[in-house]
């Protein structure tokens, strides 16, 4: 699960601490550059902020609930008065041209809110003197930290409610990429559901992007055809919900609640808050404590299930609730023996997932169709 | 009187007019855009110092421009080659697609020494631009089929042809990269900060080839199948033999602009690989005006300008209001372009 090409010193002689780290400290901080000295100190009036997101702020989703970590920034600092922001980021060169001009502009720390991974970490070798940030990255560096969330143990909250709500067991799955968030998320999506309905089956569309409502609309449509009468998805907007209004099925989101777009079809949401790991983050930065962490926001503490939609009958959402407080509690239900979609073993009997594990899932459970294994 | 007065249109721009419209063009897309931007409340003159001193301020600014300069180069040549025999070749985007796969196929795929690796990669990347354009090549040599068109539509394919096996088959396992292949070992060198020296050979490749057609007698014949086919023909000049010689030497530079891309930039093949520098050649091919030399001046200009969007963008403007004023630069040359080929005169009643 380490990123050899990319382990510097210090992460290597951190590795064996990675290892043992199989459940949250706090803060969700899951290990820490440990030998990494401090960046500097700098006056609020002086530092400057970097925020570069794949979508518009105004999804309403994704890049909506980063842009409110910043607002929250300015507010715990109010002295702060340069933060940079850009939107609709590229996946492509012109992602580190953004966070080069970043650097250029003075800036002292640097969120990448969605993981550019090799375009922003060629920045970040060239700007030692930068904190970086990146969301749902995989590398650690002397300067470069990641963040994400636990999501898997909320969507499988929602996988019980969509087993209970399904009358026909096919369930449908709108993606950006086969990339391990999605992986991840249609598994334990599916998991939960099968535990209610051992049938349950989930097909998958992939549109290759995180932000394409019209595309997300395309693939709720072709999915609600083919007889699936619950959707979940991992977009940054509401697209596909407004089809399962329309086209009288349930329907699951992502990021924030949206219900509004649809409230006969809503369910719930994966719903996700970085404003306290933001505030907490660049208070480190200003105050010349900050090294780069590897960071997963637990369940209840930045990513949870939304209130359960107005359709939800009140059993369905107080069984998934049920499993909630178990998840709470400390139990997973990423436990073997599970099979991948060929049938064959990948986590033997009784071995309980790492989160590391589950951050890093990459092949398909039983179940799920249209991803690539 | 006013009806005393012609516009005249002249076989070719005087060169001194050409360039004086032209200035006059970028200056009023500079002052127009100005004018909005005020309006919209942002300051002017603070935005176009910061583009300044972003742009040409620091070695790090200048790197980015060098590096935007490398790919934007060879679309525009290969459009611009294309031109020489009248085709439009409107494909760079899926040939630079191409050039990158193919390239990258040899990357993952086959074993040895990097420096040996990053020649049969330079090789393959320019086979895999002129494969791409070889079917549109032929149906316009042996069936007239409007290369305009197929070329155009096969950049669809070559995009998506890339988006699969970069999150299917070949996507990477091991670095957990976001939808993209492992990174390729062999890499051409950097020599100064982020600067590969892909770029003296996209420029040597430019020289070459405008060399070639200014200087070698099948350069001449070239120019004039494309200026005129008909006379060309009759003076004996093999024109369909040069046709596909032109059109796949254009395929081919754009195989190298995503050869280059991959093994200098951005080293591992991906859906957003081309950044549009495909369509962003034949704007460079446009300001270019036909002329090969002239493309290294329209691709700086492209670069400045994709590279100013950048900046702007950090300074709180959208991408869109970036991307409207890209346009109205290029579209007020244009009409420069085409005015600076009227003349107004007096005519004696």
């Amino acid at each position: 699960m380490v990123n050899l090409r990319n382990l510097s010193r210090r992460g290597f002689l951190n590795m064996s601490a990675a290892g043992a780290a199989s459940t949250f400290l706090p803060s969700g901080l899951m290990r820490q550059a440990a030998a990494a000295e401090p960046l500097p100190a700098i006056a609020e009036e002086d530092a400057v902020l970097g925020f570069g997101h794949v979508g518009p702020i105004t999804d309403e989703g994704w890049t909506w609930s980063h842009h409110q970590g910043l607002l929250a920034c300015k507010e715990a600092y109010p002295n702060l008065k340069n933060i940079l922001e850009v939107e609709n980021v590229p996946y492509s060169s012109d992602a580190t041209r953004t966070y080069r001009q970043f650097v250029k502009e003075g800036a002292n720390m640097i969120f990448d809110t969605s993981s550019t991974g090799d375009f922003l970490h060629e920045v970040v070798k060239r700007a030692p003197e930068v904190a970086f940030m990146e969301c749902n990255g995989h590398a650690l560096m002397d300067n470069l930290g990641w963040y994400y969330l636990a999501h898997w143990y909320p969507t499988y909250v929602i996988g019980v409610a969509a087993g209970h709500l399904s009358k026909t067991g096919k369930l449908g799955y709108v993606a950006s990429f086969p990339v391990a968030s999605v992986y991840c998320s249609t598994n334990a999506f599916i998991m939960g559901a099968r535990t209610v309905n051992p049938d349950a089956t989930l097909q998958t569309i992939v549109i290759n992007s995180w932000f394409d409502p019209q595309a997300a609309t395309q693939a709720g449509t072709a999915l609600v055809d083919n007889g699936c009468d619950f959707l979940f998805g991992i977009m940054d907007e509401a697209g596909y919900l407004q089809v399962a209004e329309k086209r009288g099925v349930w329907a699951a989101m992502w990021n924030t609640d949206i219900r509004r777009y649809g409230p006969n079809a809503y369910v719930s949401s994966v719903i996700i808050d970085f404003k306290d790991f933001y505030v907490d983050q660049v208070g480190k930065r200003l105050a010349g404590e900050w090294t780069p962490g590897e960071h997963l926001l637990p369940l209840g503490g930045g990513v949870d299930r939304d209130t359960w939609g107005q359709n939800v009958p009140q059993e369905v959402g107080d069984a998934a609730d049920a499993v909630r407080q178990k998840m709470l509690d400390g139990w997973s239900p990423f436990v073997g023996e599970l099979k991948d979609v060929n049938g064959e073993v990948r986590v033997p009997e009784g071995q309980r997932m790492t989160e590391m594990e589950l951050y890093n899932w990459d092949w398909s459970v039983e179940g799920v169709t249209g991803l690539s294994s | 009187m006013f009806g005393n007065w012609r516009f005249q249109r002249l076989p070719s721009a005087h060169p001194g007019v050409a360039f004086a419209a032209r200035a006059a063009a970028v200056i009023a897309a500079l002052v127009f855009t100005g004018v909005i931007l005020a309006i919209a409340g942002a300051n002017p003159i603070e935005l176009a110092a910061e583009v300044i001193d972003s742009s040409f301020g620091s070695s790090f600014g200048l790197e980015d421009l060098a590096l935007l300069f490398i790919p934007l180069i060879l679309t525009g040549l290969a459009v611009t080659v294309a031109q020489q025999i009248g085709a439009w070749n409107i494909g760079a985007e899926g040939q630079f697609y191409l050039g990158a796969f193919s390239a990258t196929a040899v990357g993952l795929f086959v074993p040895g020494p990097p420096a040996l690796i990053l020649v049969l990669m330079f090789f393959a990347g320019i086979i895999g631009g002129m494969l791409w354009i070889l079917i549109p090549t032929l149906a316009r040599a042996y069936a007239n089929v409007n290369e305009l068109i197929t070329t155009l539509l096969l950049n669809f394919v070559a995009a998506l042809l890339v988006y699969y096996v970069s999150t299917g088959p070949w996507r990477d396992r091991v670095g957990l990269a976001n939808s993209a292949t492992p990174r390729l070992s062999a890499e051409v060198p950097e020599f100064w900060g982020i600067v590969h020296w892909g770029l003296p050979v996209a420029v040597l490749v430019v020289i070459a080839t405008a060399a070639v057609f200014t200087f070698s007698r099948w350069g001449y014949e070239v120019r004039l199948s494309g200026s005129n086919p008909s006379a060309a023909k009759y003076a004996g000049i093999p024109v369909r033999r040069h046709l596909i010689t032109v059109m796949l030497l254009s395929g081919g530079i754009a195989g190298l602009a995503g050869m280059l891309e991959i093994a200098g930039t951005v080293h591992r093949l991906q859906g957003g690989i081309s950044n549009n520098f495909g369509y962003l050649g034949i704007m460079v091919a446009v300001l270019a005006r036909g002329s090969s030399i002239g493309v290294i001046f329209s691709a700086a200009l492209m670069a400045f300008i994709l590279n100013s969007g950048i900046i702007l963008q950090t300074q709180g403007l959208t991408t869109s209001a970036v991307l409207a004023m890209t346009g109205l630069i290029l579209f007020l040359t244009a009409i420069g372009d085409e005015l600076s080929h009227y003349r107004i005169t007096r005519e004696k009643t």
